[in-house]
């Protein structure tokens, strides 16, 4: 069954590539330029994916994420942006986003990442999986749950080849283990990045863009 | 003049509301106000009239009889304080010319004829004043009327010293604009000149495209024109990975975890690395990465391209065992040669810090 996806951006040109570039893959449901129509559009069709993008005329897609989310828990975000604070990919994030992606994304990956996101797993970029690397340092001690605010060796090693551009099965086939396995680290990442404590991540994010 | 805006109040009122209307408009207690009215009356019944005048004044139709009494108000209460009448006169003279000056011009303007008219009552007050010998107008005078005339001017500077600010800040906005306009004619026109120049060249136009795309990203973000940075291996990266976009008509992804000082033979090992990629692999796409730990800096360029035997390079093939090995060998760094046909190829470069 084809994945049911609304677009949100602001930018038509680019919403009308998106489309075209999706082409069959998915079944684009709706599409909103704005945080007002994204919000009750998402409402009245409950797709399973939002392409969100980051800014819009009227708010950022975190205003969106927390809007829609008590009501549609099964909608799931994928924030795709051209280029941005990293302060706001990681607020879209940890608003609840199962992943950021970047506009110049092929369209077939594009379309395996929409897939990826409405089984739940997370999608992260190769620029993402550097910046969490670079905001949870091997080393730096933080007060807090351990637990969120570290990575484990394995999941760093995941981090690492997605940031050197490998696929979720490369990297499976790189460390011998399935690619159930790796999607399970990076969920697991996923929730520390949208659940951790550590300031790193705010200090890191307000001096960094994910251009 | 901005004066604060008063209405009398009603609702608190104990004779017209005047009294409550200014502790309103100030902010302060009405028996404070209340009380300097009452000490102002017993100053030959100043009180009394400024108040009459206030109200008159907050019937805004009736201005000019407000003014008259206030001067009223200010001559009783200049009478009482012990200033001689020729001294009161001349004060009054001095107050009404510029008032009068005041409220036609809206500020002291000498083209307004009633402006002119009001300072030359003015002037006329100031001589009664400066004649009068008695002690208290000595002080007095000359100091109500340098009072007066910094009422008049102190607002008229006031507003040229803004109007300033304002023609500065719209200057500064001309010559930004002027600048983005400048920055936008060598880019991003030239760019799209080129583009409709080689629409018949797609890999071509996609280069410019992406160079120009770069281009325009450090300047909006990083403030600066890419390349220039040379505290950051990361700009010096994406310098040289734009050069081999423009040459190659590939794309090159960079991702990075830190930043450190940039290493030459690093820097230039990266770039023969992505150059082979883009030359041989066969692919659209190449990604870098950058990794800044605590003693050691390593970089890893990848290309899903059609692979070869590393341990059948050719002679010939100076890239990848002159340029990227032998050049980080010898600035003490290591290099790292993985692939396999039909996968692509890693190149890992690992330099100490």
């Amino acid at each position: 069954m084809k994945r049911r996806v609304v677009l949100v951006d602001d930018h038509g040109l680019f919403l009308a590539g998106v489309r075209a570039e999706l082409g069959d893959a998915v079944d684009v449901v709706g599409e909103a330029g704005t945080v007002a129509e994204a919000v009750s559009l998402i409402k009245d069709v409950d797709p399973d994916v939002v392409l969100l993008d980051v800014h819009l005329p009227d708010g950022s897609g975190d205003t969106i994420i927390n809007a829609v989310a008590p009501d549609r828990p099964g909608v799931k975000f994928l924030a795709l942006s051209v280029s941005d604070a990293a302060e706001d990919v990681i607020a879209v994030i940890r608003a609840g986003a199962r992943g950021y992606v970047t506009k110049t994304i092929a369209p077939d990956e594009l379309a395996a990442a929409i897939e990826r996101v409405a089984q739940g797993d997370a999608v992260f970029s190769p620029r993402l999986a550097g910046f969490v690397l670079d905001a949870f340092r091997a080393g730096e001690h933080v007060a807090g749950d351990e637990e969120l605010n570290e990575l484990t060796p394995r999941e760093r090693e995941v981090l690492q080849l997605i940031a050197r551009g490998y696929m979720y099965k490369e990297i499976a086939a790189r460390l011998h283990i399935s690619a159930k396995t790796v999607e399970s680290h990076v969920s697991s990442v996923l929730r520390k990045l949208q659940l951790s404590t550590r300031h790193e991540l705010t200090r890191w994010a307000t001096q960094h863009r994910l251009v | 003049m901005p004066l604060p805006s008063f209405t009398t109040n009603a609702d608190e009122r104990a004779l017209a509301g005047v009294c409550a209307g200014i502790a309103q408009a100030l902010g302060v207690d009405v028996t404070l106000v209340r009380v300097v009215f009452a000490l102002l009356a017993l100053a030959g019944g100043a009180g009394i009239v400024l108040y009459v005048a206030l109200w008159v004044w907050s019937r805004s139709d009736r201005a000019w009889w407000a003014a008259i009494l206030l001067l009223v108000a200010g001559a009783l209460l200049l009478g009482a304080v012990g200033v001689s009448d020729r001294a009161v006169v001349g004060i009054v003279l001095v107050a009404g010319g510029l008032t009068l000056a005041w409220r036609r011009g809206g500020g002291f303007r000498p083209d307004a004829p009633f402006s002119l008219g009001g300072v030359l009552i003015a002037g006329l007050g100031a001589v009664i004043l400066l004649q009068n010998g008695s002690a208290p107008s000595r002080v007095l005078a000359p100091g109500a009327v340098a009072g007066a005339l910094l009422l008049i001017a102190g607002p008229w500077l006031w507003r040229l010293a803004l109007e300033r600010d304002a023609e500065r800040a719209a200057r500064i906005r001309t010559e930004e604009r002027a600048d983005v306009a400048t920055r936008v004619h060598d880019s991003v026109l030239q760019t799209l000149a080129l583009i409709q120049r080689h629409a018949e060249e797609p890999r071509r136009v996609a280069s410019l495209a992406r160079r120009q795309e770069r281009e325009l990203r450090g300047w909006l973000y990083a403030d600066q024109p890419l390349g220039e940075d040379t505290s950051s291996l990361l700009a010096a990266l994406s310098a040289a990975a734009a050069d081999v976009e423009e040459l190659y008509g590939v794309r090159v992804e960079i991702a990075s975890a830190g930043d450190a000082t940039p290493d030459g033979a690093l820097v230039l090992a990266a770039r023969e690395a992505m150059t082979n990629a883009a030359k041989f692999a066969g692919v659209e796409e190449i990604d870098v990465y950058a990794e800044v730990g605590e003693d050691e800096v390593a970089v890893f360029v990848r290309d899903r391209g059609v692979g070869f035997d590393p341990a059948a390079i050719p002679d010939g093939r100076q890239g990848v065992r002159e340029s990227i090995k032998g050049r980080l060998e010898r600035a003490g760094g290591t290099a790292v040669v993985t692939s396999t046909p039909g996968e692509g190829t890693e190149v890992e470069l690992r330099m100490r810090r």
